[in-house]
């Protein structure tokens, strides 16, 4: 079919082509080059530097084709141009420019040449400083190059078969049955594209995806580093590089992390800023596994031990990397996480694994071929030496990388244990308190080595001196850990050893800095990002461990759904309604739904919400201040739904975190009501809009103005209790009565006359009343907030960590080696 | 035997335990049917939306009961009550995965998680009602 298609833009897809191929060809030349300069480098001197040569031109060449792969789709995107698949399903006419580049990590391809992105400007910094070692380091980045460019190739060998896919498919293309394509002018009626998910329509979400995978690109040079001292066995000159390189990469990959935390907690509703998911996981633990390498690497630059272990777990680290894409994008993960992406399908399943068998193998191989020559040291380390507990140390990360991936993973081994054991296994019912158990004593055990290791010596430690100096510190700790755990009514076993153990990290680490360091600050780096870790740990412990909804019992009554247990209620009550103009008390506020606001250039409804903090005696108002939680009401393709954005307000001590989680059906708000029919029996609540009603019984005593009592009438009255919200009471007294055989009602009416009640018939026989009740759809939200105390110290916990890790790193670089010359 | 070899080992006895003890918490997939055969223990079951049936939520009366039916994986339609407010959409979802557990015919939920047929990549929605 020959259609001459009118209003494409084809010009910068083609151009993009040309960059995607050249992207990979650059790659490919690199790699071989430098693998031929690395072979060469002791037979042929002259040859070996001509190859060194091309691989660094394939290098530069394959970055600028990155480059511009990266400019052109930014072009497509930024100019809307929708005949481009791409742009098509990521981004719509309405985008504000600033998330623009959000859409470039929303889709499959957009991430893979994000990374590619990462890996180049990383790899040119390697180029220039990697001395004697550029050739075999470059040839492994140059391979994992080559392996990411497969990614956006998009060659398709059948319908279903397809070798990576291309940012720059045209949308008739990609759904070449769709009628619609059949008409030339198809461009006329593609008028918008189909945008950006809300949840990245956030500023977090510009800045967390490339810092997360500047250290996931970060974690390749230590791998590099690793795989190179292997390949020429030769196991001292990688040491500094890869250790300053793990510094960085556990820096970027731990700013990532937090970043995606601070998203979760600042844009997501599940109330928190870690929640387990499997995505957070799979980063989570090549961090993991990088610290316990970094630490390892210490250990055998010292000693010369644990040779083979820090090797292993370079490899797994970058390995891992590979695995949590595997596990975020290929859609395995299936039911089980909140924000996994959608398969990709069978391509990339297979593609993604073929990539991790290929680095695994080659590691292993050159393992097993110089596994005789390896370091080793015969002589047995002594218990009381530094390397030996951050061995220890090492491990405990290790096996808690174990157990969160063996748990995390559960999709992707469920199906050999079902064949094995018939059972279809299942995520832990409660995720959060499957790994908090497990993982609380991790970090008990963890905070205990990081600050004790400092106090130990490498080799032999005066054993004396360790103990009287662990024993103030041991001092100190307990009374913090008692002032915090009465203030902070921590008392469940496990939590208040975990507190005492992250005091004791606390305070030993600043003690070590201050009166051992002397404060020094290039010397602080591994006591810093020791404290950061305390600090982090304490933070995450006071913030859960007494995070508390506040929103529940605000009407006063627990709503009598008596069939359910009171704990069930207890939990589930989590959300309160706030009508339009009445307040309600929430936690230690007065809260007051004001309305909501719409503004023309943001999508967003806002949701106006009052508190008011008063002094318990005198009632005079102490604080008050207004949060706008926020939702996008009937977002594009879900009509009828809504994605709501919290908002908190923040104090140096605790945040008070919002949301909205439902709000009325703006369609409804005007919609005149008919009467709702209502059977009770005495003692029945109905529950009206601005409280509920009980029904207390019949009387016969008549007391009504509007009604005339005439002979022979039967006239009855329904004794009714209104408790508004508000916590006031009134009766309500509509009447019943039959005149000459017909039924006759007196309304009688409340909140404001707009609430109508009508006692409509009498069942004698089951004791109860019929009540016709109309009401207005009020406006009103429903809301939940939650009081998060101490958050702030495990933000300023991960910052301190972070800064840690940039010390250490800048002090390793500036440091000159004894022997060695820099590299 | 030296020190260090007996911290080694008391570290790899603690964590083949816990390793072990991690598999009692993982859950398995049922019906509504084996559900009910252990009333008040936590499962997952996997249905979807009973085309035709009843949905209660009204925010009015209480802004945490919401009430639908499911025909899970064989075929069964039951009632479902989750304790929260009715999660977005769904009436699109193609298929509902909840956790929680059978007490009399009704299932209690506490987690509902949804796939719906959505435009966007991020085509899953999941509603936990944790505190």
């Amino acid at each position: 079919m020959d259609t001459q298609y009118i209003g494409e833009h084809l010009g910068p897809g083609q151009l993009g082509h040309f960059f995607v191929i050249l992207s990979f060809a650059g790659a490919l030349f690199s790699a071989f080059s430098y693998f031929r300069a690395a072979n060469t480098e002791t037979s042929d001197r002259q040859g070996s530097s001509a190859w060194l040569l091309m691989g660094r031109n394939g290098f530069v060449i394959h970055t600028a084709a990155v480059l511009g792969i990266f400019f052109t789709l930014y072009y497509i995107i930024a100019n809307h141009l929708f005949e481009y698949h791409y742009a098509w399903k990521h981004s719509d006419l309405s985008l504000s420019p600033k998330y623009l580049l959000s859409c470039f990590w929303e889709g499959q391809e957009g991430s893979f040449l994000l990374w590619s992105f990462w890996h180049s400007v990383l790899g040119l910094v390697v180029m220039f400083t990697a001395r004697n070692m550029e050739s075999r380091v470059m040839a492994i980045i140059a391979l994992v190059q080559v392996a990411l460019a497969t990614m956006l190739l998009g060659f398709y060998l059948g319908p279903d078969i397809n070798i990576g896919s291309s940012p720059f498919l045209l949308l008739r293309d990609k759904m070449v049955d769709a009628p619609i394509f059949s008409q030339p002018n198809y461009m006329e009626f593609i008028k918008d594209g189909n945008g950006l998910n809300i949840l990245l329509q956030n500023y977090w979400m510009v800045i967390h995806p490339p810092v997360l995978f500047l250290g996931f690109s970060a974690t390749l040079i230590p791998f590099a580093y690793a795989i190179a001292a292997l390949w020429k066995g030769d196991y001292k000159q990688w040491i500094r590089p890869t250790w300053i390189w793990s510094l960085f990469a556990g820096a970027a990959l731990g700013t990532g992390i937090m970043m995606g935390g601070a998203w979760a907690y600042e844009s997501l509703t599940f109330g928190g800023y870690w929640a387990w998911d499997p995505v957070e996981n799979a980063s989570l633990v090549p961090w993991l596994t990088l610290v316990a390498a970094l630490h390892t690497l210490i250990v055998f630059k010292v000693t010369g031990r644990a040779y083979i272990i820090t090797a292993i777990l370079f490899v797994l680290t970058y390995g891992l990397v590979w695995y949590s894409t595997f596990l975020t994008r290929t859609g395995v993960l299936g039911d089980t996480s909140v924000h996994a992406f959608t398969g990709e399908g069978a391509s990339l399943y297979w593609h993604l694994l073929i990539v991790i068998g290929v680095l695994m193998v080659i590691s292993i191989a050159l393992l097993a071929k110089r596994w005789k020559g390896l370091p080793r040291v015969k002589a047995e380390e002594q218990v009381s030496s530094r390397e030996f507990w951050m061995f220890i140390g090492s491990f405990v990360l290790f096996l808690s990388a174990v157990q969160i991936i063996i748990s995390t993973s559960i999709p992707v081994w469920a199906p050999l244990a079902k064949w094995i054991s018939g059972k279809e296994i299942a995520p832990p019912v409660d995720p959060v308190a499957h790994y908090n158990n497990i993982q609380v004593w991790v970090a008990i055990v963890l905070a205990l080595l990081s600050a004790a290791v400092l106090y130990l010596r490498f080799k032999t430690t005066d054993i004396k001196v360790f103990w009287r100096r662990i024993t103030i510190v041991t001092a100190i700790a307990i009374v913090v850990t008692l002032v915090i755990g009465f203030a902070q009514k921590i008392s469940t076993l496990q939590y208040v050893i975990l507190l005492f153990t992250s005091c004791f990290a606390i305070v030993a680490t600043i003690n070590y800095a201050v009166s051992i360091q002397k404060m020094k600050l290039m010397k602080l780096g591994a006591s810093l990002t020791h404290l950061g870790f305390g600090l982090s740990l304490l933070g995450i412990l006071l913030s859960s461990y007494n995070k508390e909804v506040i929103s529940y019992n605000t009407t006063g009554v627990i709503i009598p759904y008596g069939e359910d247990k009171m704990e069930n209620i207890r939990e589930s009550m989590q959300n309160v309604i706030l009508y339009k103009g009445i307040t309600v008390p929430i936690g230690e506020y007065d809260v007051t739904y004001l309305g909501d606001s719409i503004s023309a250039n943001d999508p967003r409804t806002f949701y106006k919400v009052y508190y008011q903090r008063r002094d318990s005696v005198t009632g005079q108002v102490k604080e008050a201040f207004t949060l706008y939680p926020d939702a996008f009401v009937n977002p594009k393709g879900q009509e009828g739904g809504m994605s709501a954005n919290p908002d908190s307000k923040h104090y140096l001590t605790k945040d008070v975190f919002t949301y909205v989680t439902s709000v009325i059906d703006p369609a409804k708000r005007e919609d005149t009501n008919a009467y709702k029919k209502h059977v009770v029996k005495i003692g029945d609540t109905v529950f009206v809009n601005r409280g509920y009603v009980v029904f207390r019984g019949f009387t016969t005593e008549v007391n009504n103005p509007n009604y005339a009592p005439e002979p022979g009438d039967i006239a009855v009255t329904a004794q009714l209790s209104l408790r508004s919200l508000g916590g006031d009471s009134m009766n309500v007294a509509p009447i019943y009565y039959i005149r000459k055989n017909f039924e006759h009602y007196i309304e009688d009416t409340i909140a404001d006359k707009r609430t109508y009640v009508r006692l409509s018939k009498i069942l004698p026989e089951q004791n109860a009343a019929e009540l016709m009740i109309r009401q207005p759809d009020e406006d009103y939200i429903v809301m939940k907030a939650i009081l998060f105390p101490y958050i702030n110290v495990l933000w300023l916990g991960i910052v301190v960590m972070v800064c840690g890790f940039f010390i250490s790193m800048v002090n390793r670089i500036t440091k000159k080696e004894k022997a060695a010359k820099p590299y | 035997m030296k020190k260090s070899h007996i911290v080694l080992l008391v570290l790899v006895a603690a964590a083949v335990t816990i390793i072990i003890s991690m598999f009692g918490d993982f859950s398995t997939y049922e019906t509504f049917a084996s559900a009910a055969q252990d009333q008040g223990k936590q499962y997952h079951v996997i249905g979807e939306l009973a085309k035709g049936k009843s949905m209660e939520y009204d925010p009015l009366k209480d802004p945490n009961h919401f009430s639908f039916y499911v025909q899970d994986k064989s075929g069964n339609v039951n009632q479902v009550v989750f304790k929260g407010a009715k999660p977005t959409d769904i009436e699109k979802s193609e298929q509902i995965v909840m956790t929680g557990y059978m007490e009399g015919d009704v299932f209690h939920c506490s987690k509902i998680q949804m796939k719906c047929p959505s435009k966007y990549e991020n085509d899953k929605v999941a509603v936990a009602n944790q505190g």
